[in-house]
């Protein structure tokens, strides 16, 4: 039985046909239409999943929708009967999982939460993996310029000045990155 | 780590020469304190900074309400209760005015003092201000005395017309308060002299306890037997820090980096970010202060406080 808290936003406020799917399969749904306080309501209810079903989204809801992912990501789901091209654009931007034009089949609900659900993972990996090496990337770019620093102002061949910032690292129990960032601070003192 | 000294600011003369104006500062998190203070000037004798150019020596100010103070409001506001004003001179001429501010906090144990020899003979120091905090009792011992040259914290940094810093105060035979300072909890203390103006010496010590200590860290620099460049004499901090230690081994050259400029202009500068986040377990030091010790034109060291 799914447990899963869904908010679900729709244009259409007298339409219960997707409302009454969701509990039918099992799931905790609470139904809003879309509003400025759109982004409140998610962090007041903290949902695990946001389900849209409306024609089109529109660039306020696409950009809140953005802020959102950016603050606390989670799987999002989109039934619209835009099919514009730019609006696809625009909805895989705000990292829209599932973005479904005029099919709304109740009886495809369940799989198509788990699509959501495994597409959102697999981003989320990703994401993290890129984040990842961004911040190796970043720290390579951070240990050079201090191991630079460290040749100039001490005279250290490049060997001398890697071995010395990884001791110092070592003995405060911190990251060559962490370390060299100190570094930097310091000679800028200096400077 | 808290420090004692909440409020460093550079004040120094405008084209005219006529006023002070705000050169730099470091002010932590006392933003509304920072924009009051960015827009100030003073005139000669006004406020703290243009009094102790006035009076040609170091000032403590303890009680800002109904006094000389201009920022007594926002400094109010900001839990300011104390400022120290060091004039910076060559001969009779004004370069800078260095303030520090502080806060009153119950936790501290410091001091901050101003030595003259302005009795009749001239010939020893008295403390003839300063701020103790809660310290009364230290600072009753400290009033009562007089220290000649070559005694005393004081007394050897006003023979020696160099900075000293003496790290652990309780045991150091040249600190004639030791046991008093080890009741008030003090742990280090630096003297620096701070002017030989008019007929009078100065010199300034600040006294610090370990939990709040004046500075992360504090160096003392002078220039070497040729006078070609700056080494460092000493460097303080209350844990070992090996990398400051790294760039205290370098040497300065005149007009190069942050304390070249010092030597070459005779001015204090402050440098750094800070703004920047403090990680306390990096212990990092993000912004600086170097105050230069000038005797008859000429640069004798430079005291840096790395906050």
């Amino acid at each position: 039985m799914n447990r899963l808290n869904v908010l679900l936003i729709e244009s259409d406020p007298t339409c219960g046909f997707m409302e009454n799917a969701l509990i039918a399969e099992g799931f905790k749904c609470l139904k809003s239409h879309y509003d400025p306080s759109f982004l409140a309501l998610i962090k007041q209810i903290t949902p695990d999943m946001l389900i849209f079903n409306l024609q089109s989204p529109s660039k306020k809801l696409l950009a809140d929708l953005q802020t959102q992912q950016k603050l606390s990501a989670i799987p999002v789901i989109m039934f619209a009967t835009d099919d514009n091209s730019d609006t696809i654009h625009q909805v895989i931007k705000a990292e829209v999982c599932v973005y479904i034009v005029n099919g709304l089949d109740v009886k495809r609900l369940n799989s198509i939460v788990s699509v959501a659900i495994a597409r959102f993972k697999h981003n989320q990996a990703l994401k993290q993996e890129l984040d990842e090496a961004v911040a190796k990337l970043e720290d390579r770019k951070l240990i050079d310029r201090a191991k630079a620093i460290l040749i100039k102002t001490q005279n250290f061949t490049e060997d001398e000045a890697y071995h010395t910032l990884r001791k110092l690292a070592m003995d405060r129990h911190i990251s060559l990155g962490e370390m060299a960032k100190n570094v930097l601070v310091m000679s800028e003192l200096f400077k | 780590m808290k420090t004692f000294i909440k409020v460093t600011e550079i004040w120094v003369p405008n084209k005219q020469r006529t006023q002070l104006e705000f050169s730099s500062g470091l002010y932590g998190g006392l933003v509304e304190f920072k924009a009051a203070s960015e827009q100030q000037q003073f005139a000669y004798n006004e406020g703290l900074p243009g009094k102790a150019w006035a009076e040609g020596r170091p000032l403590v100010l303890k009680e800002f309400a109904q006094s000389y103070f201009k920022r007594t409001a926002a400094a109010k506001k900001a839990g300011l209760t104390c400022g120290i004003a060091i004039p910076v001179f060559s001969g009779d001429f004004l370069l800078a005015v260095v303030v520090f501010l502080c806060a009153d906090d119950e936790h501290h144990a410091g001091a901050i003092e101003v030595w003259s020899n302005q009795d009749s003979s001239k010939q020893s120091l008295k403390v003839i201000d300063g701020y103790y905090g809660s310290l009364h009792y230290f600072e009753q011992i400290s009033r009562d005395i007089s220290v000649a040259k070559d005694q005393g914290l004081a007394g050897l940094a006003w023979a020696q017309g160099l900075p000293v810093l003496i790290d652990d105060i309780s045991k150091a035979d040249a600190f004639i308060r030791a046991h008093d300072a080890k009741q008030a909890g003090i742990t280090m203390g630096i003297s620096i002299p701070v002017s030989d103006h008019l007929n009078s010496s100065y010199v300034m010590t600040f006294l610090s306890a370990k939990a709040t200590p004046l500075a992360k860290r504090i160096q003392i620099w002078v220039p070497d037997s040729q006078g070609e460049q700056l080494i460092c004499l000493e460097g303080y901090s209350k844990n070992p820090n090996e990398l400051a230690q790294l760039f205290e081994a370098t040497t300065v050259t005149k007009g190069v980096g942050a304390l070249g400029r010092v030597w070459l202009t005779g001015m204090p500068v402050i440098t750094g970010d800070d703004d920047a986040d403090y990680n306390p377990e990096l212990a990092s030091l993000n912004t600086m202060l170097a105050i230069p010790v000038i005797e008859q034109g000429r640069l004798k060291a430079i005291v840096s406080f790395l906050f």
